[in-house]
């Protein structure tokens, strides 16, 4: 797959998030001559998605949101195409098309066009002010809105939730929360941590249910209240959807690139088409923890992952050694950190050893697999949480006693041979 | 609660101690551990005895590996900055358990004159041997009078005025011409420690070896001097100590009634208290306020000070001292002085205990203050466990955890009882000594610490030594773990070796003897001397050893030190602040032996110090010509 | 260019580089007013314990790539060339964590940093003393380390002198230990290994 040293090679990159950037970046590094455009579906500048909660919170501006300044893609003659979308793209002639009919060659093509949330198909799902939470646009509409709005429903526990609910208090409206599983983040903690994320939200000022979900929504024009499937009623001027998200790989209906839940890709993060790559969000490679391949929807993951696929885009042949899940989040006080396997399932040889200091107010969770080190739940401490994440990371089997690994004392200095 | 004691096995090997750990971490107490693993890592500079912050021209530190400093300001070298500060903590122990034997004193001169109510001669008859020890005449002259001799004398030891320490003359004359040639024979109690402090302050004594040989001095002057006149004169106020029954660890304290614990050092404080306890107007109030009876139990020495008098039963040992508060039963916690930790009063505070200092000398955080002399002392005792009893009433028994059953011991093995128990004279002992029934002796004494699994080191090398037909003699924490794990009753000759286990069961008695509280290892001292004089022989011909597992106090240093200089040699747990110098290591783990005929020995694993002990032991008995081993 | 090189086998534990550190990101670069300013100033090198309770310099090593950079959400994080250090804009800054899930090192803390904005909770890391070298000083860490566990020197010479001893140690007669330097300090090191093996051992009774 190599190509001769200064052949150009024409790079295109969808998506504008940090895995198309660091990419395009990294083509660019090793590559000085071949042209690199990178096409995003929405018409700003690439920002930081993560910091929309912020936007809407007010602790941001929107240029502060940016990923590079505009100098940055300028220097490195990287080619900005802005608000346009993908159609279709063609494998067999190795050109894409957009939605509005710019027909664009390449002879590398990465895809990094992240998710898209999921709606709630319900009654009333149409009203105005139901927003989901992925792009910028969704955190400016909801601005808007919020003068007229007093009360807030936050549909999903999960991360978005959390930051929307965050967000929302943080301007002054009452925020009630609905969650269908049994606690929040019911995908990224364990049930300790669950419980103790309840009780700061809770303490904050949020009006929590857990394992309900919603029914049905009514109003006239604008949502006024939400119907819960245990019969009870939640009222509320803004809702916000947060029930997770979907790789976004409506445009790759007739290509024959293989889609799972995401692209599947292998270990250089090639789709089934030859040059054609896959990262970030809407990729599907192998978790390390797991062994096989999983969409890890996390900042880190995309990061690392538009990375390596730039490298090898550029020629140079890296193997991706795998993403792991990986979460940090602060609810008030309280600061969650996870990676990895977090609910390990029962009787299938895992060994999970927990420790919880009230007075120090730390609690650890580690996931073993014999000696190997499968996932970590930790709240608070979480400048620690580096280290043991690389040991799940690198997947090899830990030689120390275990237990060391709960100690709210270990640290680096502990993998030390001495 | 005990799934989660798992962990807390690398902490005690005791089940009460684990269990409260448990409760502890539930309801948020800390505890000496934790603030010891904040602590880590301890300075290395320190921790090598490297460190000098002795004047203001400093603070200095030597770099071990030769490329910073290598001196202090004043131009001190690695070597003197260790012997100094090695030198201070044996004053500092030394001056604790010289102090301790003053108050006692002071209490005796007080009883000669009538004013101390409630305190009396206990045992007259040792009043008598020991004045005329004194050179105090006891013809014709009632208890009283000759007290108040003793009293007088016994503080000229601790002047300037006498140029010599009086029981010195217990010692088998071979080793005092070995003190004397070494200039080492301590003139008087305070003045080797005043000595110390001036000797170590900047540009004095700036000699290590002088230094070093001026601790041996130090030291001796606290083991033949304020230790000694200590054990004496609280065996003459409150009795000599003869074989009790008891019982130890938390489950001594009693749900159904007041538990008043004691803690410190000082008899005078602790035998008042004891007789407040059994006051019967006092017992009465207490059945008014439901509870069965009043229930004093001890920690740390003070505790050993009753238990051997009186088979006061004892709640714990140092590291347990935080835990006992924790079972949530404790109505009142008095303490006196020396290894109290200043957490207590924090600590107590999480409960309804009510924590009482009770010496001038030893004020804490958080805890009230009742101050003990001798003209109030009874009143005042009285006064304080009616209000324990009141406090009763204030416990919260939702909170009350006392996890486990008591287990027995026996106690109360003074010189004289160990005597008695052998028939009068110590030839029984003699006797299996050179049969080889029993190879020798050891004494495993000292405290706990932290940085050593809790009454690991004590109970294993005393099970090793047992095992290996060694008698032990054991005080102070040391003691009161071994009688936790049980080794402390007649049947515990069922873990001793063959020879051991005939000879002490024939006596009646356990494998291994409660001696007492710290300041009691002289009684070690005293029936070392007396073997070594019945035999013709010097203390370090003997095969005898002595080890501190699990030490942790400056008091300790100070003991070692005497022990090691009056001729036995000493295995150490944990490692003391001198690696710094190659010099003084050598010295205090070779060298001695040169100059005093016993040295040190430094072994963390107590398994390997057994087999130190073992093979010294059978060295010394092959050089008294008595059938011996090669280990 | 010289950079900070740490001798972990040297280190005494004596957190003196930790105190220097924080004074010399205080206001006023004393440790007596340093010790009342509001905030307090936090170092940003951290003294962590062995396993063997001995002392260990963890200190960010500016990796390049830097993980934490790589991952910064706002791009707070960047290099500076001219003194090949990793440095962290603090108005950017959005406390988010995410680099501590990046640094497998831990050695970035979040709080409030004396010469940063006020009130404003931020990631904080060495920043190798920037400042002080551009006038001419050492690294406040390095400038204290009295034992040679932090030194300050070319690249080239502090592997040039593992090297040499190497070499020595591998040499006839050399005894086999990790540092031949100070026999006292390998004592005490043996002895506290012992100490913490022995907590770890079952009790036989």
């Amino acid at each position: 797959m190599s190509f001769a040293r200064g052949q150009i090679m024409r790079h295109v990159i969808v998506g504008t998030g940090i895995a198309g950037t660091l990419a395009a970046e990294t083509i660019r590094k090793f590559d000085p001559k071949s042209p690199i455009i990178i096409l995003g579906g929405e018409p700003f500048f690439p920002y930081c998605r993560p910091m929309i909660s912020m936007l809407l919170e007010g602790s941001v501006a929107p240029e502060e949101m940016a990923i590079r300044e505009k100098e940055d893609f300028l220097s490195r003659d990287i080619e900005l195409l802005l608000g346009e979308s993908v159609r279709e793209v063609n494998v067999l002639e190795r050109k894409l098309e957009t939605e509005r009919g710019k027909v664009i060659p390449f002879d590398r093509l990465l895809i990094a066009t992240g998710a898209d949330p999921v709606k709630i198909q319900v009654d009333g799902c149409d009203l105005a002010n139901i927003f989901t939470m992925r792009h910028r646009e969704d955190a400016e509409r909801m601005l808007k809105a919020l003068p007229e709005v007093r009360r807030v429903l936050i549909v999903g526990g999960g991360l978005v939730g959390l930051k929307a609910a965050h967000a929302l208090l943080a301007r002054g409206t009452k925020v009630a929360m609905v969650e269908k599983l049994a606690h929040p983040l019911p995908l990224v903690v364990d049930g300790k941590s669950g419980a103790a994320i309840s009780q700061r939200l809770e303490e904050m000022g949020v009006m929590l249910k857990m394992g309900v979900t919603v029914a049905s929504f009514a109003g006239n024009g604008f949502v006024k209240e939400a119907s819960l499937d245990d019969g009870s009623r939640v009222r509320c001027d803004l809702v916000v959807v947060a029930v997770g998200s979907r790789p976004a790989v409506s445009f790759l209906g007739k290509s024959f690139i293989r889609v799972n839940q995401g692209i599947l890709v292998d270990s250089f993060l090639e789709t089934d088409a030859k040059d054609i790559y896959a990262a970030g969000d809407v990729a599907e490679a192998t978790d390390v923890v797991l062994n096989r391949r999983k969409v890890n929807a996390v900042w880190p993951v995309a990061a690392e992952q538009g990375i390596v696929a730039g490298m090898n885009m550029a020629g140079k042949r890296v193997v991706y050694r795998g993403s792991m899940g990986r979460n940090v989040l602060r609810i008030g006080d309280l600061d969650v950190l996870t990676g990895g396997l977090v609910n390990a399932p029962p009787n299938e040889g895992y060994d999970v050893l927990e420790d919880e200091n009230r007075r120090r107010k730390t609690y650890r969770k580690l996931v073993f697999k014999g000696n190997v080190l499968k996932g970590l739940v930790m709240l608070n401490q979480v400048e620690k949480g580096g280290t043991l994440l690389s040991i799940i990371q690198r997947q090899i089997p830990v030689s120390m006693e275990k237990e060391r690994l709960l100690e709210p004392g270990f640290d680096f200095s502990q993998l030390l041979p001495r | 609660m005990s799934d989660k004691t798992r962990k807390y096995e690398k902490y005690t090997i005791t089940r009460d101690g684990q269990l409260m750990l448990g409760k502890a971490e539930q309801e948020q107490i800390e505890t000496v551990w934790d603030r010891f693993q904040d602590q880590l890592p301890q300075c290395g500079y320190c921790e090598m005895g490297l460190s000098c912050r002795n004047c203001a021209m400093g603070p200095c530190r030597v770099d071990p590996f030769g490329e910073g400093p290598q001196k202090g300001v004043c131009g001190a070298d690695a070597d003197i900055i260790v012997a100094r500060n090695f030198g201070r903590m044996i004053a500092a122990g030394a001056a604790s358990h010289s102090d301790h034997g003053r108050d006692l004193v002071e209490v005796l001169e007080k009883v000669s004159q009538g004013k101390a109510a409630g305190y009396e001669i206990g045992d007259p008859g040792k009043l008598m041997r020991v004045a005329a020890e004194y050179g105090v005449s006891t013809e014709g002259k009632d208890a009283s009078a000759v007290a108040g001799e003793l009293a007088f004398a016994m503080q000229e030891d601790y002047g300037t005025r006498k140029k010599g320490l009086q029981l010195i003359s217990r010692v088998p004359k071979k080793r005092l011409d070995t003190w004397e040639k070494l200039g080492i024979t301590p003139r008087g109690i305070d003045r080797e420690t005043s000595e110390m402090m001036h000797r170590t302050h900047m540009g004095v004594d700036n000699d290590w070896l002088n230094l070093l040989l001026h601790g041996l001095r130090n030291a001796l002057s606290d083991g033949w001097g304020g230790s000694l006149i200590a054990t004496e004169v609280s065996d003459i106020l409150f009795g000599t100590p003869k074989p009790v029954t008891s019982t130890v660890n938390m489950g001594v304290l009693k749900e159904d009634q007041v538990n008043v614990i004691v803690h410190g050092h000082n008899p005078v404080v602790s035998e008042m208290i004891l007789q407040a306890t059994e006051d019967e107007d006092l017992i009465k109030l207490a059945k008014e306020k439901g509870a069965a009876g009043i229930n004093l139990t001890g920690v740390c020495c003070t505790g050993s000070e009753l238990l051997m008098r009186h088979g006061i039963p004892m709640a714990g040992n140092h590291l347990m001292t935080e835990l006992v508060l924790v079972t949530g039963a404790v109505e009142m916690m008095l303490v006196d002085y020396q290894c109290i930790m200043p957490s207590l009063g924090h600590t107590a505070k999480c409960f309804h205990t009510l924590m009482i200092s009770t010496s001038d000398k030893a004020k804490f955080p958080e805890m009230e203050h009742n101050e003990f002399h001798p003209e109030n002392a009874r009143e005042l005792a009285r006064g304080l466990v009616r209000r324990a009893v009141e406090n009763f009433a204030n416990r919260n028994s939702d909170r009350v955890y006392i996890p486990v059953e008591p287990v027995k011991c026996m106690s109360g093995f003074s010189v004289e009882a160990i005597l008695g128990a052998l028939g009068g004279t110590p030839d029984p002992l003699i006797d299996a000594l050179k049969a080889g029934k029993i190879r020798g002796a050891a004494g495993i004494v000292g405290c706990n610490n932290p940085k050593i699994k809790h009454d690991y080191g004590h109970v294993t090398l005393t099970k090793r030594l047992i095992e290996n037909d060694i008698l032990v003699l054991d005080t102070g924490c040391a003691g009161i773990a071994n009688a936790k794990a049980g080794l402390k009753v007649p049947e515990a000759i069922k873990f001793a070796g063959p020879g051991l286990k005939e000879v002490c069961g024939a006596l009646g008695i356990p494998p291994v003897l409660h001696v007492g509280s710290c300041v009691d290892n002289v009684r070690i001292l005293v029936l070392a001397a007396a073997l070594a004089n019945t035999l013709g022989t010097d203390i370090s011909d003997l095969p005898l050893a002595g080890a501190a597992p699990e030490w942790y106090s400056e008091k300790a240093v100070s003991i070692g030190v005497y022990v090691v200089a009056s001729g036995i040699f000493t295995v150490l747990g944990p490692t003391p602040p001198i690696t710094g110098s190659a010099n003084v290591v050598k010295t205090a783990t070779e060298g001695l032996n040169n100059v005093v005929g016993a040295c040190f020995a430094v072994e963390p694993d107590p398994e390997k110090a057994a087999l130190l002990i073992r093979r010294h032991i059978e060295q010394k008995r092959k050089g008294l010509g008595l059938p011996s081993l090669d280990i | 260019m010289k950079e900070v090189v740490i001798h972990p086998e040297r280190c005494v534990g004596c957190m003196q580089c930790m105190v220097a550190c924080a004074t010399a990101h205080s206001k006023t670069k004393n440790l007596l007013t340093a010790l009342v300013e509001s905030p307090l100033p936090k170092p940003r090198i951290h003294v962590g314990v062995g396993l063997y309770r001995e002392g260990f310099p963890n200190r960010c090593r500016h990796c390049d790539p830097a993980p934490c950079m790589m991952v910064c959400l706002p791009g707070a994080i960047y290099r500076d060339e001219t003194w090949n250090t990793v440095l962290i804009n603090t108005e950017r800054c959005i406390n988010c964590a995410t680099c501590a899930m990046a640094c497998p090192f831990g050695v970035i803390r979040y709080h409030e940093d004396s010469l940063g904005p006020p009130e404003k909770t931020i990631a904080v890391k060495c920043d190798n003393c920037v400042d002080r070298q551009s006038r001419g000083l050492v690294p406040a860490c390095v400038e204290v380390c009295k034992c040679g566990a932090l030194t300050f020197e070319e690249q080239s010479s502090s592997l040039k002198r593992k090297t040499d001893e190497m070499a020595r140690r591998v040499s006839v007669g050399a005894e086999d230990r990790g540092v031949v330097e100070s026999p006292g300090f390998d004592l005490l090191n043996a002895l506290k290994k012992a100490n913490v093996e022995l907590s770890g051992r079952e009790a036989s009774l």
